[in-house]
């Protein structure tokens, strides 16, 4: 725990007091917006569909009202078309004109049309007020109806014109003169005639000059009694605002509410806002309301000029349509209910405002309640943390007291439980951690005077040279005071040559690489050799190689032998090194005496075997040289000094022997060489001995590989083994000759069946001078230089025998033929 | 709109093979009326009736009875806005009127002294009592000639039973129905054939 920041200190972060009523807010405020979006979604929704359902209703029963008012119409024109008197009159206009040339009916027709034209009166009296024109009236007046059928007062005052054509189109009677006379060019004509099949048809709204207003025609055809083809057609010219405002006009909703009547151009016909003949504003908004089902539509625009969204109800007239136009495919009428959108949307959003008043009333008091709530929650926790904190300085003394009732007062009952459990367990941990921290200080004294005790110099220090411990040794052995290992660096403290300070380092490294692969250090000391090691006096110490291997170390007149060992460092911590430095300077010393008087006795020995071989000659040479001083004889001169010629040459040969063995190989280079010819050459060598022509010999040459030697220090090696087993068996038994690889090595076997050598000259076979033949016969040098000769070449030399049951001579080599570096030196 | 035009559009052929087939009927039996080259109008309007009924028979039967048992579509009243098929009935009015627009002079239509629609009321006293002598005799059709003005033409009139069920149920409940209580094979009205004399 932080003890010095104080929690309530702590700036720019909230408080559980906060978070709380947080909490609570959003708690209170998300689902409230969620419900408000939601309540003001669906209720647009609901609507919508309400209103559009409503509308539809309404623009199809406004469509079903003014298909009544329009059927009725229709209705009281065929009245007129099947009146009889009617059909009566037209067929005989018809009969008249089929009984006319074509060309007559023409000429006949375009001057009454002229006449009609020029307003001639007896034209105009017989068309205005002939017999039908007066029948035309009675129906206008509505007289020729039934009783109970009156033509209303409207439909008459909106009739702006009424008349009948004949077969050709060319008016028969009409209620006024102003009208024109042919009319079988006009599209209602055409429609009503249709080819004499006869079809009702009425005309879209249109601006009629003379009437001064947009009208609509219906016009219906006058078939014959037999209702065999049409002889004429009734049409009849209606104020489409006189004749249709009162039946939308009074349909009204609200504010903006209304129906109108349009057709399939979107051109009004009856709106109690728009103008008669206006077309819709919007183009896109006719297809969407001029289908031939009723319904509603959520529009872009409501085709009174506005750009808002509004719900617009349509219905098509569905009798009146089968009839405009001629067909229902060429154009029908409908209906078109709307309203505003802002009046019809007005009660969701006051509801909206009502309830967003009511929700920030609501969260208002959600805040107060959280604050108290939090209060309540966030008073006892505090005290609670100030316990802890108390209890982690060790300082609560007095227990914490909460009465809530709930499971803060169960956790305060738990902390003052613990606070007593902690008082208890950290009296007797206490004690403990000073009695352990005593026992490692102790321990750490005790290893600093072993340390400081122990005569040799131990250094520690880090992979990066860095001393870190020196024990007094070092100190003293190298007149350190305790500032200089502070920083400082190990060659700083040890004053060594720049080879001995690589070595060190590399060492240093190799050690670090180990380490840092997790391998355990392997130990950097030569390994020591097993087994007798056999000197040979003569041979010269590899002193020069073998220093550079030796873990010594120079420092100033003093020779140091060093060992490296690693320190267990805790998980974590930079791994340390230890050195160990021991003064060899008198071991040295005391070393190169004892070589030095090895050396003398070698010699000595050496001087011993050469005077005792030189010895004997010697004293026949004196005794035949005094011998020819007394003698006179010539010839027993000459043989005394035969003899004398013989003990020379002895004594040539013992002196060649000795400086054989000691400058043998000075001559020759190393080169890969086969041991199975050096072999052969050997035994060739041997058989031209007396004693070995009649000795029974057994080679088995097998395929070995070549080893780096010298030739004829190899072959002399054999010879000498060779020569060795001949004299043994003198001139009887069998000698074998055997070479082949075994377990990586090559081997080279001689054996012979002499009488073999006693045990105890056995281990002696290869000391200088020993050997077991006559005065004369040996030198006792063979085995010697050849055992020195076969370790030259990394191999090994082994003599088994056993007495009266012959000798093995083993020789093995490695395979890998040892470097041509590895030479003796000179 | 389109979809109204589409079932609009096929009548129309169908008309134009009947009145083909009513024209090659008029021709054929004047071949068969051997030397004279004239053939009796009596046997021109029952060629013409012979085709109108196979006509509105392969309709009912093959069309509208098949599209409705396989739900596909039915025949109502209103089948431009409803997006159906004409009732047979209609089938045969519309025929008669392309028929008649195609300017041949033949005409024929539907009567009945039990119209729902005034207009397929008889036009005459001669349609009446046709429609009475039917109803009396179907199998014997009443044939007559008429004036128009100064016009003569041949009116034949044949029985026109109730061949389905839905032609029943349907008199029987429209609400314009003057009469209700029709049964299968009633004769329901008439099919009057008119054909121009010289």
């Amino acid at each position: 725990m932080d003890r010095g920041k104080d929690p309530k200190k702590k700036t720019g972060r909230w408080g559980l007091k906060a978070k709380l009523i947080l909490s609570m807010l959003l708690v209170g405020v998300i689902p409230l917006l969620v419900g408000l979006v939601m309540a003001f979604l669906q209720g647009s929704q609901r609507i919508r569909e309400v209103s559009g359902e409503s509308f539809k209703t309404l623009a199809t029963e406004t469509a079903r009202k003014l298909d009544l008012v329009v059927g009725e119409e229709m209705v009281r024109a065929s009245r007129i078309a099947t009146d009889p008197v009617i059909i009566s009159e037209l067929e005989k206009r018809r009969d008249m004109l089929r009984d006319l040339s074509q060309d007559q009916r023409q000429t006949l027709l375009l001057e009454h049309a002229t006449h009609w034209q020029a307003k001639d009166r007896t034209l105009v009296k017989t068309v205005v007020e002939s017999k039908l024109a007066n029948l035309l009236h009675r129906y206008y007046v509505g007289s020729s109806y039934d009783s109970d059928q009156p033509l209303p007062q409207v439909a008459r005052s909106a009739t702006k014109a009424l008349f009948l054509t004949d077969s050709t189109g060319s008016l028969v009677a009409s209620l006024t003169p102003d009208v024109p006379y042919a009319h079988g060019h006009t599209p209602w004509w055409q429609g009503a005639y249709n080819k004499g099949v006869g079809t009702p048809y009425i005309e879209d709204v249109l601006f009629d000059d003379r009437v001064g207003a947009y009208v609509f025609t219906i016009s219906l055809p006058v078939m014959d009694s037999l209702r065999y083809e049409a002889v004429g057609v009734v049409h009849r010219v209606l104020d489409a605002k006189e004749f249709f405002s009162p039946l939308t006009h009074p349909i009204r909703f609200g504010k903006t509410g209304h129906a109108m009547l349009i057709d399939s151009r979107g051109i009004v016909i009856s709106c109690p806002i728009l103008p008669t003949g206006v077309r819709l504003a919007d183009a896109a908004l006719i297809p969407l309301v001029t289908l031939l089902q009723p319904g509603w539509v959520n529009a872009p625009s409501d085709g009174h000029g506005g750009q808002t969204r509004s719900i617009i109800g349509f219905a098509h007239l569905p009798e009146a349509s089968r009839a405009t136009n001629g067909s229902l495919e060429a154009g029908a009428w409908h209906t078109f209910v709307w309203q505003s959108s802002d009046e019809l949307f007005a009660p969701v959003r006051h509801l909206l405002t009502w309830i967003l008043a009511f929700g920030l009333v609501a969260v208002g008091l959600l805040a107060c309640l959280g604050y108290v709530a939090a209060s309540r929650i966030v008073t006892p926790i505090r005290r609670l943390q100030e316990a802890a904190m108390l209890i982690g300085r060790g300082e609560l003394r007095e227990p914490v007291t909460i009465q809530t009732g709930d499971e803060l007062e169960d956790l305060a009952v738990e902390i003052n439980r613990m606070n007593t459990q902690l008082e208890a367990a950290f009296a007797g941990l206490t004690d403990q951690v000073e009695r352990k921290t005593q026992e490692v200080q102790y321990l750490q004294k005790a290893t600093d005077e072993i340390l400081d005790s122990v005569p040799d110099p131990i250094i520690m220090l880090d992979l990066d040279e860095k001393v870190q411990y020196l024990n007094q040794a070092s100190k003293d052995a190298f007149n350190l005071q305790q500032a200089d290992m502070k920083t400082a660096s190990l060659f700083e403290l040890l004053r060594i040559d720049e080879p001995s300070r690589d070595k060190l380092r590399n060492e240093l490294r190799a050690l670090d690489n180990l380490a840092s692969e997790g391998c355990e250090p392997v130990s950097a000391a030569r390994p020591r050799s097993s087994g007798r090691d056999v000197r040979d006096p003569l041979t010269p110490q590899l002193t020069s190689a073998s220093s550079a291997d030796r873990k010594e170390l120079h420092i100033g007149k003093s020779v140091y032998q060093y060992e490296w060992f690693r320190i267990s460092t805790p998980p974590g911590e930079a791994p340390r090194l230890g050195l160990v430095l021991r003064d060899a300077t008198e071991e040295a010393r005391l070393q190169d005496q004892l070589i030095h008087t090895e050396k003398l006795a070698s010699l000595g020995v050496l001087s011993a075997g050469i005077g005792h071989e030189l010895n004997n000659p010697l004293f026949g040479v004196m005794g035949l040289g005094e011998a020819i001083q007394d003698e006179t004889d010539l010839n027993q001169v000459k043989v005394y000094a035969k003899d004398i010629i013989q003990h020379g040459k002895r004594m040539a040969a013992i002196i060649q022997d000795f400086t054989g063995l000691a400058r043998a190989g000075i001559k020759g280079r190393s080169v890969q060489v086969d041991l199975n010819t050096e072999l052969s050459e050997a035994l060739k060598l041997a058989q031209l001995t007396g004693e070995g022509a009649s000795l029974e010999i057994r080679t088995d040459y097998r395929p070995v590989p070549t080893i780096y030697a010298r030739p004829e220090e190899l072959r002399q090696a054999f010879t000498n083994v060779i020569m060795n087993a001949v004299q043994a068996m003198k001139g009887i038994g069998m000698l074998s000759v055997t070479t082949g690889v075994t377990d990586g090595m090559i081997e080279v076997r001689i054996r012979d069946s002499g009488p073999g050598i006693p045990r105890p000259y056995l281990h002696k076979v290869f000391d200088p001078f020993f050997t077991t033949k006559k005065q004369g016969e040996g030198t006792g040098l063979g085995l010697t230089t050849t055992r020195r000769i076969v370790m030259k070449c990394g191999g090994h030399i082994q003599i088994q025998s056993e007495e009266g049951r012959g000798t093995l001579c083993l020789i093995t080599f490695p395979v890998t033929a040892p470097s041509p570096e590895r030479e003796e030196p000179k | 709109m389109k979809t109204a035009k589409r079932q609009t559009a096929w009548w129309v052929p169908a008309g134009l093979i009947m009145a083909t087939v009513g024209f090659w009927g008029l021709s054929s039996a004047a071949r068969d009326s051997g030397g004279s080259g004239k053939i009796a109008p009596e046997k021109v309007a029952e060629y013409v009736h012979a085709v109108i009924e196979a006509d509105r028979t392969i309709y009912t039967t093959h069309v509208v009875d098949r599209m409705q048992e396989k739900g596909i579509t039915s025949a109502v009243e209103h089948w431009e806005q409803q997006n159906a098929l004409p009732l047979p009935a209609q089938f045969l009015q519309y025929s008669g009127r392309v028929a008649a627009e195609k300017g041949s002079g033949i005409r024929y239509r539907l009567i009945s002294l039990w119209p729902i629609y005034q207009r397929n009321a008889p036009a005459a006293e001669f349609e009446r009592k046709g429609l009475e002598a039917v109803i009396s005799q179907p199998q014997r059709p009443f044939t007559g000639t008429v004036t128009s003005g100064q016009k003569q033409f041949f009116q034949a009139i044949y029985a026109d039973t109730a061949i389905t069920k839905a032609c029943v149920s349907c008199h029987n409940a429209h609400p314009l129905s003057p009469k209700r209580d029709f049964k299968l094979n009633d004769v329901m009205g008439g099919i009057v054939i008119t054909i121009p004399l010289p």
